[in-house]
């Protein structure tokens, strides 16, 4: 790894980092196409940018580019405001048409300079390292800067500050105002400010990660963390921390992989982003898939290096014929360790990933199903005040368990507080007659959110 | 000719989207349906259009359905997961670009333009294909109206009168989907979607019948496919696309502003309308509340005595003359026996819209 590797892994991490923080609201607040449009339409404010000071690396570049976001906001709100169109209509009108206008204006008028679509559209990370921001020079006098390092680093690292900042100072409002727009604006948090206070931070956040991968790379690295870790949990601050996570671990390890395939840096990240949720929205198919590939191409690299190290020509040949000839190059053996790799490897999967996976699924079914024993047993115990029916023998019989199960029930319902055990006789404690009242109530409305805060409020240990 | 039949097919199906509220559903399936040209690229190493288009349309089948699976399975919204299929697959299909371009293989240059389009690179026989499926599109169209019209507004009814949704719900987006990834070739992967929203949006502002509606959309869609090739081979240089875009939306904008019933303009004038009017009618009720304190309603007042009360213009008092309720002499003005009752009636309605 050299020095230029890591400055790339620095800017695409930070990328991600800046992405993941306002990509994570905007998933919240079911915004997030605004994003896509955004990120189109800076193109405009680019190209106008560039014919005013016809100079691709100066700051007023960013500014407009930021501004051509913010206004793609308040056209789509305006347009969604007159009534005409719904809001999605709203951003499909808006950006196309700005985007075309940019698109235009780039191929009737910068035909001669190096400003044309494909690089803004793919974006190039590979150069960033160095283009390097230098302070401090004086005219003809060489070595004269002072030398700052990359300048995308700088110019992320610095939107990234800022909106970290912003995010600490004003976490408790954008909760709020996400979550109950209502109750923020009785609070007196203008949803108005907010609003654009977010739109502004995701402009800029786009128009500085647009250089190093490209528009539609910036949506993917703004949503997919974030729907990912929303998939997780409900909680927000993990789902922002985990959606950092994420984009980070696409980051580097999609580096690694265009390094690998010689292919674009954003496109792995993307592809690699699309394996996470993949993994986490069908755990058991995409393991499965994941690990047979990754399998593969373990073998298949060592047998394509053998035989480029041969000479056989294979460099040369087309895709189809290279996959051909490697493969026939393959033994039983191989497939043996394919396999075996691939099953090792879904298995640790599909283990690793919570909440979704069959191991998780399996356990979830059993603790269920304790719960449901340890409320039939209750319920049994309340309805009945004769001795007999209350004897630790007796349940056996007749709520038809087995001795081992009851006696596990028994030993939850006493770790809980919930009975307790005189000479054989079970009898409710106070606590558990509280929550056997709460269960019948619960049983008779059936609302589900309240039988989880429940259990919580009486369990210490769960079955 | 071809963009025209293809705007034209695009508006047809477009105001199905769009009513239907997907209308992103178009920007993110023509992203999605760039893996696919690749792969099939990847897999053939040749450029035949009609193998790439294959491998569009399936990629662009599974994108849709991956969005409807992620938003019925989850609790992710749909817009999340339009905008996760959208920019994912196009990610992978970047990927898969940029590793062909390294490949050593010459016939790979090209395959950018299917990123914004080139009506130039329309042959014959794509013409004929774009037709062909035009056809059997406006056939199913005709076919199922009654389906499609009925699902479209009311999905829950017409689970109950039997008819499979599944089904027709399919129908309708695979040719959507079929659509979309016709028009990549000319417009390209990023303005597709609104080549498909656009003269749908454009239509709606105008009626409020479907068929009309499905109508006109064909009709602006197949008005900018062809004036926007037209300007762009006449500028050259230009990318079709883009241009098409522009003139649908200028469509849009000018049914915005212009459309007869929901337009800002006519809206605008219809407020003034009503605001002329309520302060007509005050002022005619502040007259008929001094008026009533005499005997002889045409009894003479000042004008000036008028000034005082808000809303009184001079226009309104005109706009009372010239309706013949009040009359003006010199600096005085009186009531008539008409604009008496008239604001007596007044009155009445007031107060019977308020107990209503």
């Amino acid at each position: 790894m050299n020095s230029a590797q890591i400055i790339i892994q620095i800017i695409v991490a930070l990328v991600a980092v800046a992405c993941a923080i306002p990509g994570t609201f905007l998933v919240l607040r079911k915004m997030s196409l605004i994003s896509d449009a955004i990120s189109h339409s800076i193109l405009l404010g680019i190209v106008i940018g560039f014919f005013i000071v016809e100079d691709t690396a100066s700051p007023l570049l960013i500014v407009l580019a930021a501004l051509a976001g913010i206004v793609t906001v308040i056209l789509v709100e305006y347009i969604q405001k007159t009534g005409l169109v719904k809001e999605d209509t709203a951003i499909g009108l808006v950006f196309p048409a700005l985007f075309s206008i940019g698109v235009i204006l780039i191929s009737k008028n910068a035909n001669d300079v190096h400003l044309d679509i494909d690089s803004v559209m793919v974006g190039d990370l590979s150069l960033a390292p160095f283009d390097i921001l230098q302070i401090g020079c004086i005219e003809g006098v060489t070595d004269s800067c002072i030398n700052l390092g990359p300048k995308a680093i700088w110019v992320i690292g610095t939107i990234l500050v800022i909106t970290l900042i912003l995010l600490f100072m004003f976490f408790k409002e954008l909760k709020v105002s996400t979550f109950d727009a209502g109750l923020a604006a009785a609070l007196g948090f203008s949803p108005l400010i907010m609003h654009y206070g977010l739109m502004t931070v995701s402009s800029i956040t786009i128009v500085g990660a647009f250089d190093a991968v490209g528009p539609i790379l910036v949506v993917a690295l703004m949503i997919a963390p974030a729907a990912t870790a929303y998939l997780f949990t409900k909680d927000l601050k993990k789902m922002l921390l985990l959606s950092c996570f994420f984009g980070v671990f696409a980051a580097i390890s999609g580096y690694w992989l265009a390094h690998i395939l010689d292919a674009s840096i954003s496109g792995s990240m993307t592809t690699v982003l699309a394996i996470l949720f993949l993994l986490v929205y069908e755990p058991i198919i995409t393991s499965i898939l994941v690990s047979l590939t990754v399998g593969t191409s373990t073998i298949f690299y060592q047998y394509y290096e053998l035989l480029v190290a041969n000479e056989t020509g294979i460099e040369h040949m087309l895709l189809g014929e290279k996959i051909q000839t490697v493969f026939a190059e393959f033994v039983f053996l191989d497939y043996v360790y394919i396999l075996i790799i691939a099953t090792v490897l879904t298995a640790f999967l599909i283990y690793i990933l919570p909440k979704r996976g069959v191991i998780y699924g399996y356990y979830k079914v059993r603790q269920q199903k304790t719960e449901i024993m340890l409320l039939v047993f209750l319920l049994h115990i309340r309805n009945h005040s004769e001795e007999s029916e209350r004897h630790v023998k007796h349940l056996n019989e007749h709520i038809n368990w087995q001795r081992l199960r009851s006696k596990s029930i028994v030993e939850l319902a006493q770790k809980n507080n919930m009975i307790t055990i005189d000479s054989s006789i079970i009898s409710l404690t106070k606590k558990g007659e509280e929550f056997t009242e709460k269960a019948i109530d619960y049983i008779i409305t059936n609302k589900d959110t309240e039988i989880e805060e429940m259990k919580d409020d009486f369990f210490l240990f769960r079955g | 000719m071809g963009t025209a039949i293809l705007g034209a097919i695009c508006g047809m199906l477009g105001s199905f989207a769009v009513l239907r509220k997907q209308s992103l559903l178009g920007d993110a399936i023509s992203h999605a349906a760039l893996p696919g040209i690749a792969i099939a690229f990847l897999i053939t190493g040749v450029k035949d259009s009609n193998l790439l288009l294959l491998g569009a349309l399936i990629s662009g089948l599974i994108g849709t359905f991956w969005i409807r699976g992620i938003t019925q399975k989850t609790h992710l919204k749909s817009d999340t997961a339009l905008g996760l299929t959208l920019s994912l697959f196009f990610g992978f299909g970047m990927l898969l670009l940029t590793f062909i371009q390294k490949q050593p293989n010459a016939s790979q240059a090209g395959l950018d333009t299917y990123l914004f389009g080139q009506a130039a690179t329309l042959l014959e026989k794509d013409v004929w294909l774009i037709a062909i499926v035009a056809g059997i599109a406006l056939l199913i169209v005709f076919v199922f109206w009654k389906e499609f019209k009925i699902l479209l507004f009311d999905p829950e009814y017409t689970k109950t009168l039997g008819f499979n949704t599944r089904f027709i719900d399919i129908l309708i987006t695979t040719f959507i989907v079929i659509t979309i990834v016709l028009g990549l070739q000319t417009v390209g992967v990023i303005l597709m979607s609104a080549m498909l929203l656009a003269p749908a949006a454009a239509a709606r502002q105008w009626t409020n019948s479907l068929g009309i509606m499905v109508l006109l959309a064909a009709i602006f869609g197949a008005f900018s496919g062809v004036v926007g090739t037209g300007i762009s081979t006449i500028e050259g240089n230009l990318s079709t696309g883009p241009v098409i875009v522009l003139v649908a939306a200028s469509i849009v904008l000018f049914s915005f502003i212009f459309s007869p019933n929901r337009g800002l303009l006519f809206r605008e004038i219809r407020f003034r309308k009503n605001r002329n009017n309520i302060k007509m009618q005050k002022t005619l009720a502040f007259m008929y509340g001094i008026a009533k304190t005499h005997e002889n309603i045409s009894h003479p007042h000042a004008i000036k005595i008028l000034n005082g009360f808000q809303g009184f213009s001079k226009k309104s008092l005109q706009e009372l003359v010239d309706l013949n309720y009040v009359k003006i002499s010199g600096q005085q003005w009186s009531m008539t026996q008409e604009g008496f009752n008239t604001a007596a009636n007044l009155y009445d309605q007031q107060i019977t819209n308020l107990h209503e």
